[in-house]
């Protein structure tokens, strides 16, 4: 099958996505990375380069590595003049005053370095995926004229592929966060990343998004904030050594590097050391930076252009006759938004609101045209969106445990099989008790029904097999089947609308039993401890039984002592586990006692059979029995 | 006999059925039929599609679950290889410490270098050797007499492979 992609075409940095088993999903690219730099390079050899391996080789080959074509693609060469002041680049007027970089003599057109950028993405994801992409979604800024558009629909041509659409970042940024599903709301996009700030103000209804208004600052990003970073080290270092390490190629780099990595930790810490050992050196020996950055003095330094973020937001607002209070849901999208300074303005702005900002900021442009991709590739309509058994469902079994079959958040359709088997002996019927919840002990669940299998043929306890199954089809309908596996008889009850609870309904019985939980998980110990007891206590009495008089008197006194208290313990309700525990295992000493003394071989079977917790002893086969079914009287 | 009546109802009915039915019936049937039969195809289309979905993403997971120790170790490594990087400045300026000392810093460095080395992270050589995006990152370039142009002239940081895969590019200078 061949899959539709979704792709953030950045200024700086590139990246892709692709709907998977109906979620999406970011691609990492042959480096391994989630980012591939936007950068193209025309090397000597007539190699072309994208991404990483363009970056590396910049500083040699600085006007044939195009960063940022995005800034220049579909416009005209009169209007990229302050462009082309900050770009090392050779950038000239082609025919009809577009704007074409002249390359080792030859002139190429933005959308030719898009078209590189996009088939590297592209080609990484195929390989990635394992399959042919045919249908490519790519994000431009909702201020992209049509111009802009279609010189970037032109670039995914150029590179071969099939434009389904393009969209708005802003507005993939929402898709990300499901707000297509909201009714007549208003979205502000705060979109700010390495290289460029954009503010966008979008109206949501019917699933469909308008662009009410954009605004921003083309040149301002994260990197401005490397930057404040990088000259108060310098300075400092300048003010203590004597030394400007701007003048440092070498140190520059690592400055800048520590810089970057000092910024992201100020976002989850206050305070961090900057240290540069050996970081230069003169006649008096080697120098080592070493200085310790607060959030606050990077607050500080950093202020003004976090402030300039404020105007656009504010234009933006009025553009679209609307105020904070208007705004309904705020998305956050770029790494810088990761700045606390910076949400502090994004929440100043909106009145306090509270930004959606759990998908990662760096992706979540990417994510959404996954999305829309997936939609127009008609995936995600065909895909089932297969839902999810909100509660653990299972069984009562002895001792008024609940015993899951199926563990909540698990995918539906689903079906599970357990075998169990009787309480005690000459049992002739089972009772199923269906459940739903979380709890340990089957009363403080949900009762989903009660049916009953008779007709067992009588036995040991422990010695029938009930085989239940639990099967939930795709509307989340359960069927519960309780089959004898001796007689084939069976037993079923079918139950709708289970899933039918209240999203409040289902959170309050999810917290309460993690409210619940240390109390549960003791009261379970002491069912489980009971059960076992007993179980012991059963056979080890079988045994003697079978040996009648064989068995020496002062060790049948003992077993008999022993059980005689277990099942005293038993019928109080003992809450006494480290006792019940003790007695068990007091028990099965005796029970081996018995049995390797060479009394009888029927004895050896039962007593030595390791019982799982609160089950009896295992049946044969490959089944193991799990618990117990006592008949309700 | 009750049961019986009905039964033969239905015999007489279809029997009649070819002769009787409207062909406005045998349309609306026949149009039924080619819906059901779209229907289960899109419905089997579905189906193989999410089949293979899963596997493909099975197969990925089996794939990246090899890598994902190795990915998860990679930001550690990464950052004792800095370290490394700031011993090998130190011992650039180690003859301006007492002998002493200056062993006690080799030996610190080989402490370093050596699980590093038994972890598969291995330096490799690029000074010499001509320029290559995929293992160097240029840092700058330098006129040299000595070397041709487009070749490594020095480190100033060294490059590590883990296994097979670049870990860490060398930062290097580049004869102009």
């Amino acid at each position: 099958m061949a899959k539709a992609v979704g792709i953030d075409l950045g200024t700086t940095n590139s990246v892709v996505a692709v709907m998977e088993g109906g979620k999406p999903t970011v691609i990492v690219n042959s480096e391994g990375n989630r980012l591939t730099p936007s950068v193209v390079a025309y090397t000597k050899t007539g190699e072309i380069l994208v991404g990483q391996l363009a970056k590396r080789q910049a500083v040699l080959n600085p006007e044939n590595t195009i960063y940022s074509a995005k800034r220049f693609i579909g416009r005209r060469y009169s209007e990229v003049q302050s462009e082309i002041k900050n770009a090392p680049l050779k950038v000239v007027a082609g025919p009809n005053d577009a704007v074409r970089f002249e390359v080792q003599g030859k002139l190429i057109a933005p959308e030719e370095v898009s078209a590189q950028v996009l088939r590297k993405l592209v080609a990484d994801a195929a390989k990635y995926l394992g399959e042919k992409v045919t249908g490519v979604v790519i994000t431009v800024p909702a201020y992209f004229n049509d111009a802009q558009r279609q010189a970037t629909k032109d670039a995914g041509q150029i590179a071969g592929l099939n434009v389904l659409r393009i969209i708005n970042e802003p507005t993939a940024a929402a898709l990300a966060y499901g707000l297509d599903k909201k009714k007549n709301e208003t979205v502000l996009v705060f979109d700010f990343g390495g290289g460029t700030f954009d503010v966008s103000i979008l109206e949501v209804g019917d699933g469909v998004f308008e662009v009410k208004a954009t605004s921003g600052d083309t040149h301002l990003g994260g990197d401005d904030f490397d930057k404040r970073i990088v000259d108060w080290l310098a300075d400092e270092f300048l003010r203590d050594q004597g030394i400007d390490l701007r003048k440092d190629r070498q140190a520059l780099q690592r400055l800048t590097e520590a810089a970057e990595k000092a910024k992201i930790e100020l976002s989850s810490v206050v305070e961090t050391t900057v240290s540069l050992p050996f970081i230069t050196a003169d006649a008096s020996g080697p120098k080592h930076l070493e200085y310790k950055l607060t959030r606050a003095k990077f607050e500080q330094l950093t202020a003004d252009l976090v402030e300039r973020c404020a105007g656009p937001v504010k234009q933006a607002l009025s553009d679209a006759k609307l105020t904070e209070r208007d705004i309904d849901e705020v998305v956050l999208v770029g790494g810088s938004t990761r700045i606390p300074m910076v949400q502090a303005l994004v929440r100043r702005l909106t009145g306090g609101k509270e930004p959606n900002q759990s998908v990662n900021p760096d992706e979540v442009v990417a994510l959404g045209a996954a999305i829309q991709a997936g939609v127009l590739a008609g995936e995600v309509k065909d895909v089932l969106l297969l839902d999810v058994t909100p509660l653990s469902l299972g069984v009562e079994t002895l001792g008024g445990v609940m015993t899951k079959l199926i563990e909540r958040n698990t995918t539906v359709p689903v079906r599970k099989t357990e075998v169990f088997s009787t309480a005690e002996d000459n049992q002739a019927a089972v009772d199923i008790h269906v459940l739903q919840g979380e709890r340990e002990l089957a009363r403080d669940n949900r009762t989903l029904g009660n049916f009953r299998l008779e007709g067992i043929r009588p036995g040991q306890r422990g010695q029938p097999q009930v085989e239940v199954t639990f099967d939930i089809d795709a509307n989340g309908i359960i069927t519960a089947t309780a089959r004898d596996k001796d007689t084939g008889k069976e037993q079923k009850i079918t139950i709708s609308g289970s899933t039918q609870l209240s999203r409040e309904e289902i959170d309050r019985m999810v917290a309460d039993a993690q409210s619940h939980s240390e109390e549960d998980r003791r009261r379970r110990e002491e069912v489980e401890a009971r059960n076992h007891a007993d179980s012991v206590a059963y056979q080890v009495e079988r045994q003697l039984q079978e040996l009648g008089d064989r068995a020496p008197t002062n060790e049948r006194a003992r077993a008999e002592g022993l059980i005689s208290e277990v099942r005293q313990l038993v019928k109080s309700n003992s809450s006494d586990t480290a006792r019940l525990r003790q007695l068990a295992s007091d028990l099965q000493q005796v029970g081996h006692g018995l049995a390797s003394a060479g009394y009888g071989q029927a004895a050896a079977g039962g007593a030595g059979s390791q019982a799982s917790p609160g089950g009896a002893g295992t049946g044969g086969g490959d089944d193991v029995i799990d618990a117990e079914f006592r008949q309700s009287k | 006999m009750k049961d019986q009546e009905p039964k033969q109802d239905r015999t007489v009915a279809a029997g009649e059925a070819p002769t009787n039915a409207e062909p406005a019936e045998i349309e609306r049937l026949k149009a039924e039929n080619a819906q059901l039969k779209e229907e289960l195809r899109r419905e089997h289309d579905i189906y193989l599609r999410n089949l293979a979905d899963f596997d493909n993403y099975r197969r990925r997971i089996e794939r990246e679950r090899a890598s994902a120790a190795l990915a998860g170790k990679r930001e550690m490594v990464l950052s004792l290889l800095d370290v490394l990087d700031d011993f090998e400045r130190a011992l650039a300026h180690v003859d301006e410490s007492p002998a002493s000392v200056a062993a006690g810093l080799r030996a610190i460095h080989r402490r370093l270098a050596g699980p590093l080395e038994a972890q598969g992270v291995t330096p490799f050589e690029s000074a010499g050797q001509p320029f290559d995006p995929a293992l160097h990152e240029a840092v700058g370039s330098v006129e040299s007499d000595e070397q041709e142009s487009g070749t490594v002239v020095d480190e100033l940081s060294r490059g590590y492979r883990w296994g097979e895969e670049l870990l860490r590019p060398a930062r290097v200078r580049v004869a102009r």
